[in-house]
């Protein structure tokens, strides 16, 4: 077949342009097909895109001053709250300032878009400058299938064929549920929801609150009070001139608890005094919604791989949600780069059958992705635990309060006010069940 | 902030348009018949699902962000939930995201 590519991708998101990205460095003829009006215009994230992968994809990317990303992460902060208190870890390092850096913020309209403009510039670059397309604002609805094989994808009244297709839609994966890799319908168990809202500053007061150097950052993470007693956690991260904050909830964790709505929790979460301080003055830009999975392993699907199809990103249920971040666009970047390679290896084999594309599953077990994803699993079910987003955050604020009161009486030794704040919100064995989960992490 | 002002910020495409393809259908039979916890009423984060005063739910699409949640948070099989067609659908547009 004379217009048959070696591959088509579902998907601009961050997925689905990296695995573009090395399939237009590998001279691959290849069509990146997207629903949105074009790349990011569908996308949500926190989000801080976590590792130095970007800086494979883009050399030098934070040299260029229009580079899609907000600010690089070199101060961060887990809260632990209740009701009035916050009580944090803080670390701040000039250890995390020099490029690559491995952490950046970005907006998901703005950073994929960019990420889509450097795909065009390696197309150009590519033996296939002129048969090589990202097209956006297409839905594909269905993926064509030859003998059990996938071949090709339609979209509207169109069908285009590709000897594998790489499958990039995130989370909401209805096409590899069409094929079988996924149940037709996920539980709630395995997902959450996510909201949040973009909130403008001033550059500079948002600079001088925040005390960021140039392009440095933010990330605060947040337990306890923030889900007001919902399964999840909340964010905070700065951008150039605008600060992301939201809150990710157990998706079957809120539908047991009968309410509140999670745009009444965020309004909370946005009240509580040490989140409101951060806030002070700012206009909320946009508010935003999406489904993201909980790392469950339990949730994957089926296979990342069969005859003539690749999933990758959170479309393959790959993400990380360990409390101390929330790691999906590393996984959906790396997971794409996996991907394309596989692809390259199979056209230099001109075998696209699952026996030659398993190398894809191979070089995914091999990858730091999911040995975390499996080494972690414990501090994922720890996250689901109510001692954990409750208990153990007002236990902390609790000892936080006594520790940090100096009134006119005697002071008390820490232990003793430690063994108070757990008697008070837990118990000494229900600690150290919860010591002896966390050893494991 | 309430949710109307919330919305307000949000950018959709082809709003108003009458003849716009809906890409979420819910039976609301099933909602009102035998859903025992009426999930999506308080999950939504852009409050499609609405209870009325007879404790009857009604679902409007015009609203929906695409979020995904109504799809796992309805464990009664009464939402069929498809991606809005680019040209004739509804839903969003981010510019921030
Ligand atoms: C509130 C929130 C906070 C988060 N915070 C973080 C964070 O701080 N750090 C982090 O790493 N991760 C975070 N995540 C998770 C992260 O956003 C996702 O894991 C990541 O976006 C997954 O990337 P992806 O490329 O696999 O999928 P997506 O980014 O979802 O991209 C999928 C793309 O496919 C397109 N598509 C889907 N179906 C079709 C179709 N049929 N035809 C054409 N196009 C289609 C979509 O329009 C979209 O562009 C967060 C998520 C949420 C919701
Ligand atoms: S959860 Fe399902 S059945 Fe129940 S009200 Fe919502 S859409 Fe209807
Ligand atoms: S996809 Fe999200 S916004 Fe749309 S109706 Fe469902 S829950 Fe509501």
């Amino acid at each position: 077949m004379e217009d048959k590519f070696d591959c088509i991708i579902v998907g601009g998101g961050i997925a689905g342009l990296s695995a573009a990205m090395v399939c237009a460095q590998n001279n691959l003829r290849f069509l990146l097909v997207e629903r949105g009006e074009f790349c990011g215009a569908k996308n949500v994230s926190g989000g801080v895109l976590w590792g130095t992968e970007l800086a494979r994809l883009v050399p030098d990317y934070w040299k260029a001053p229009d580079a899609g990303f907000e600010r690089f992460i070199r101060h961060r902060r887990l809260t632990f709250m209740d009701e009035q208190s916050a009580f944090s870890l803080d670390f701040k390092s000039d250890h995390f300032d020099q490029p690559p850096y491995a952490g950046i913020t970005v907006l998901r309209a703005k950073f994929d878009n960019w990420l889509a403009s450097k795909v065009e510039a390696a197309i150009e670059a590519s033996a296939f400058a002129d048969e090589s397309f990202l097209v956006p604002d297409v839905l594909v609805e269905e993926l064509l299938l030859e003998s059990g094989a996938v071949v090709g994808i339609r979209a509207g009244e169109e069908t285009f064929y590709a000897d594998c297709v790489i499958l990039a839609e995130g989370v909401n994966n209805l096409l590899t549920r069409q094929i079988g890799l996924q149940p037709e319908y996920v539980p709630a168990d395995y997902v959450a929801v996510g909201v949040k809202e973009v909130i403008r500053f001033d550059q500079k007061v948002l600079e001088d609150r925040f005390q960021l150097q140039d392009r440095s950052g933010l990330s605060n993470e947040f337990v306890g009070f923030a889900s007001q007693g919902v399964e999840g956690g909340g964010f905070l991260y700065t951008n150039l001139d605008t600060v992301s904050v939201g809150l990710v909830l157990g998706m079957k964790d809120l539908r047991e608890k009968g309410g509140p709505k999670p745009y009444d929790l965020l309004d909370t979460f946005k009240r509580h005094p040490a989140v409101a301080d951060m806030l002070r003055g700012g206009e909320s830009l946009e508010y935003a919604a999406h489904v993201v999975s909980t790392g469950d392993i339990r949730a994957l699907p089926k296979e990342v791989y069969a005859d003539g199809v690749l999933v990758t990103g959170e479309a393959a249920g790959l993400l990380l949600n360990s409390g101390k971040a929330i790691q999906g666009m590393d996984y959906a970047m790396h997971s794409g780069i996996l991907a394309a390679e596989a692809v390259a290896a199979a056209k230099q084999d001109e075998d696209f059958s699952a026996a030659s594309l398993k190398r894809y599953r191979d070089a995914l077990d091999a990858s730091y992705l999911m040995q975390d994803m499996r080494g972690f699993q414990d501090a994922v079910h720890l996250l689901h635990s109510p001692a954990m987003f409750q208990a153990v955050p007002n236990l902390f604020c609790d000892f936080g309060r006594q520790f940090f009161t100096i009134d006119n009486a005697p002071t008390r030794k820490a232990s003793a006010m430690l063994k108070d704040s757990i008697r008070k919100h837990s118990s000494f064995l229900e600690m150290m069940k919860l010591g002896f989960k966390a050893r494991k992490l | 902030m309430t949710i109307a002002e919330r919305l307000g910020t949000v950018s959709y495409r082809n709003q108003g348009r009458n003849d716009a393809s809906a890409h979420i259908h819910v039976d609301t039979d099933i909602c009102n018949s035998r859903c025992p916890h009426k999930g999506t009423t308080y999950m939504c984060p852009a409050n499609c699902y609405t209870v009325d005063a007879e404790g009857l739910v009604h679902f409007q699409v015009e609203d929906c962000i695409e979020c995904g949640t109504c799809m796992y948070a309805c464990d009664q099989g009464a939402v069929t939930w498809k991606y809005p067609d680019p040209e004739q659908g509804l839903g969003v547009t981010w510019n921030l995201g």
